[in-house]
């Protein structure tokens, strides 16, 4: 029997909550229209209330984007993924990567309190590292080797014709946006691959659920605008088969983290 | 109680509270996935997990039982669709049946057609009731007979058998969908229907089964430009060249096949502005409309999203002409229905006969019926424990973590989300109603089975 969130626990690997906290979230987050219209209330307490209720949007968002990632990436082996699901999902995903970029690029004197400044530092070491194997992914999966967010495929067609679909680009893609834009729909798995040259072992201890929250965010949220500063890349991975041991590589690095964080 | 003495609820009340019989059957099988009476009232098909269909008719109403009030038994099963693996892509196809829709009677026979993922099937239901006998050339066991022993000949003759309902597949409609369909409607020429997916609709003849017509296509050029799908449509009731589609995004496209051969552009947009102090991360999935019916006047929408049910003017497409909240307590939940997914479930919606009151289901095995005349709504419980057969449903009431709470109420805390009521159906004259509940169907009949007020 589900019931609404009294243990929950799946947030990301090793992110527990405490009981309700989500409840906590869903109350605190409501829409403050009634504190706008009340507009005797004094300014410091509006201000201490707005506080901290920007606070909790903030938390509500990590936790909203880290299960967005956790959906997009589960997937049934076999089974079709519903459009529907995923569209809404992606649209959440990128209403949240457009807030948190126009947060960034906003006032600076906000104050973002649950994103761990290191992450900074990560974000552009990761710049390069955010086009491998996307355009092969995209390449490979359009090749019907693995389920995708979007299955696209010119014979499946109703009426038999050759229509041409988004050619397959070449691997030689000077489009960067196009990778980058590749990431998000036509191989939900090409996130993994992003995380797959990442050094998560300092984010993967319990002992700092922020930073796990916080640091595996920047990767995506940054290989998911296009930016006209990264350069393209040429994929390594030519051939469909790259995808899959893509995702063998990424379960042998989990396990490879799990024995190295009990030692 | 006031309420109850309140004649203006008297029309939704007499249903469940004071006159209701009930009957529960248990269905043994997989879960339903679909529910729909044919355009008499006399059948009730249902489709499930598994693929099968299964069709209820109404017994006629006898005169030595006056509790009699023409049940429903089960008439005919039958499987209608299979598993299929798509090679290409290494799936599996769902034999699940997504929709049934009846076709008008037009002869001795039923027709329906239902569909799963990618294929839509005509089935033809008949009866017979009669055999042929006395052949000259094959005996009474169906063997050959010796010629030589055939000494003058008889003409066959037609004697009365057991009743035998029989479903043969007569068209099936194929590869014309590269998405999931997630609707079908018969239009009112009876000659042909729409199907429709995610991105496209389809318009077929019922005759022809090897070509169908694209009328609506939202599938943008660049796959990554996605962000909207189609969640439902349906064919106007009485004018053949009207439909209406819905969007994941809260949007209802009404589309004149008159106007041009791909009907990409709307005749009118019904879309409500969004509240913006309550806006939140959920906004749009909360708004993704999951249902979406015309009256029987054809005057009017009624489409169900998350957390409401809303009723459209056709003629007014700036914002609803009503608008129901269904579970409202769930508004602050919606985080964590986020993460268990229940916020994608998708319920239906239902209009009674005489388009006065609405009804659609919520989580809990509950169901709400909302009387559009009074304003009056009511919620009520589908399951084994709170009904017995003559009894009278009791009405629920779900209250706030912590409120103040009358005996018998639900705390929203306690609510078991896996028991949805996404699949009802409305009788389309008199006060029956068919809902779905897991793998159960509960049919609800007013006692007095009188007309609609």
């Amino acid at each position: 029997m589900t019931r609404l969130s009294k243990d929950t626990s799946m947030l990301g690997r090793g992110v527990k909550r405490k009981r309700s906290c989500l409840e906590e979230l869903d109350a605190e987050v409501l829409p403050d229209a009634p504190r706008k219209v009340d507009k005797k209330q004094d300014v410091d307490g509006d201000r201490d209330r707005g506080d901290r209720s920007d606070m909790s949007r903030l938390q509500q968002r990590q936790v909203v984007l880290s299960l967005c990632l956790k959906k997009l990436q589960d997937y049934q082996a076999g089974m079709e993924l519903s459009l529907r699901r995923s569209v809404l999902l992606v649209n959440t995903l990128r209403q949240i990567q457009d807030e948190m970029q126009s947060d960034r690029t906003g006032s600076p004197d906000l104050h973002l309190h649950s994103i761990n400044p290191d992450s900074c530092l990560l974000r552009d070491d990761f710049r390069e590292d955010l086009l491998v194997t996307c355009p092969g992914c995209a390449v490979g999966n359009a090749e019907g080797l693995s389920p995708s967010l979007f299955p696209e495929f010119p014979s499946q067609e109703a009426n038999g014709s050759s229509e041409q679909h988004k050619p397959l680009s070449s691997p030689s893609c000077s489009a960067v946006s196009d990778a980058t834009n590749a990431t998000g729909y036509l191989s939900d798995l090409a996130l993994d691959d992003i995380f797959e040259d990442i050094d998560t072992s300092m984010y993967e201890t319990s002992d700092l659920p922020s930073a796990c929250a916080a640091g595996s965010l920047w990767p995506i949220s940054v290989s998911l605008w296009p930016d006209e500063n990264m350069k393209p890349f040429c994929p390594t991975h030519a051939s469909g088969g790259g995808l899959q041991s893509c995702l063998m590589d990424l379960n042998e690095l989990d396990h490879i983290i799990e024995i190295l964080v009990k030692s | 109680e006031p309420v109850l003495r309140d004649p203006a609820m008297k029309s939704v009340l007499k249903l469940s509270e004071q006159t209701a019989d009930i009957k529960f059957i248990r269905y043994l099988a997989d879960i339903i996935s679909t529910v729909e009476f044919n355009h008499t009232g006399e059948l009730l098909a249902t489709g499930d997990k598994g693929g099968r269909v299964v069709i209820f008719q109404r017994e006629p109403e006898s005169k030595n039982d006056p509790f009699s009030q023409g049940e429903y038994n089960v008439y005919s099963t039958f499987q209608s669709h299979e598993p299929e693996f798509d090679y290409l892509k290494s799936l599996e196809i769902e034999e699940k049946i997504n929709k049934i829709r009846w076709l008008p009677q037009q002869n001795a026979a039923h027709f329906l057609l239902s569909t799963n993922d990618k294929t839509i099937k005509l089935w033809k239901v008949s009866e017979r009731d009669k055999r042929p006998e006395g052949y000259n050339l094959k005996d009474e066991e169906g063997r050959i007979k010796d010629v030589s022993t055939v000494t003058s000949l008889q003409v066959p003759v037609l004697k009365p058998m057991d009743l035998m309902v029989e479903v043969s597949p007569r068209r099936v409609f194929a590869n014309a969908h590269t998405y999931h369909i997630n609707s079908i409607s018969v239009n009112s020429d009876y000659e042909t229907y729409m199907s429709a997916d995610d991105l496209r609709i389809n318009l077929w003849h019922l005759d022809i089964t090897d070509r169908s017509f694209n009328i609506v296509d939202i599938k943008p050029a660049n796959m990554e430009d996605l962000t909207e799908v189609i969640t439902a449509s349906e064919f106007h009731p009485h004018h053949c060249n009207l439909f209406v589609y819905s969007s994941s995004k809260g949007t209802l496209r009404l589309c004149d096949m008159r106007e041009a051969a791909l009907c990409d552009k709307h005749s009118k947009l019904f879309e409500e502005p969004e509240d913006p102090s309550a806006r939140s991360f959920f906004s749009e999935i909360i708004s993704s409309v999951s249902d979406v019916k015309f009256s029987h006047s054809g005057r009017y929408l009624l489409t169900r999203d998350y957390l409401t049910a809303k009723v459209w003017d056709l003629n007014m497409e700036s914002k609803p002409l009503e608008t129901y909240q269904v579970h409202d307590y769930l508004r602050s939940k919606l985080c964590s229905l986020y993460e268990n997914d229940c916020i994608f479930d998708k319920f239906e919606c239902a209009w009674n006969g005489s388009d006065s009151v609405i009804m659609t289901g919520a989580y809990n095995n509950f169901f709400r019926m909302f009387d559009r005349n009074t304003k009056r709504d009511v919620t009520l419980e589908a399951s084994r424990e709170s009904s017995k057969p003559r009894a009278v449903l009791k009405p629920r009431r779900v209250c706030a973590a912590g409120g103040k709470r009358r005996k018998d109420d639900i705390s929203v805390d306690s609510l078991d989300f896996t028991k949805k009521i996404l699949h009802t159906a409305w009788h389309p004259t008199e006060n029956i109603i068919a809902i779905a509940a897991t793998n159960n169907l509960y049919i609800f009949q007013d006692k007095l089975n009188s007309e609609m007020h």
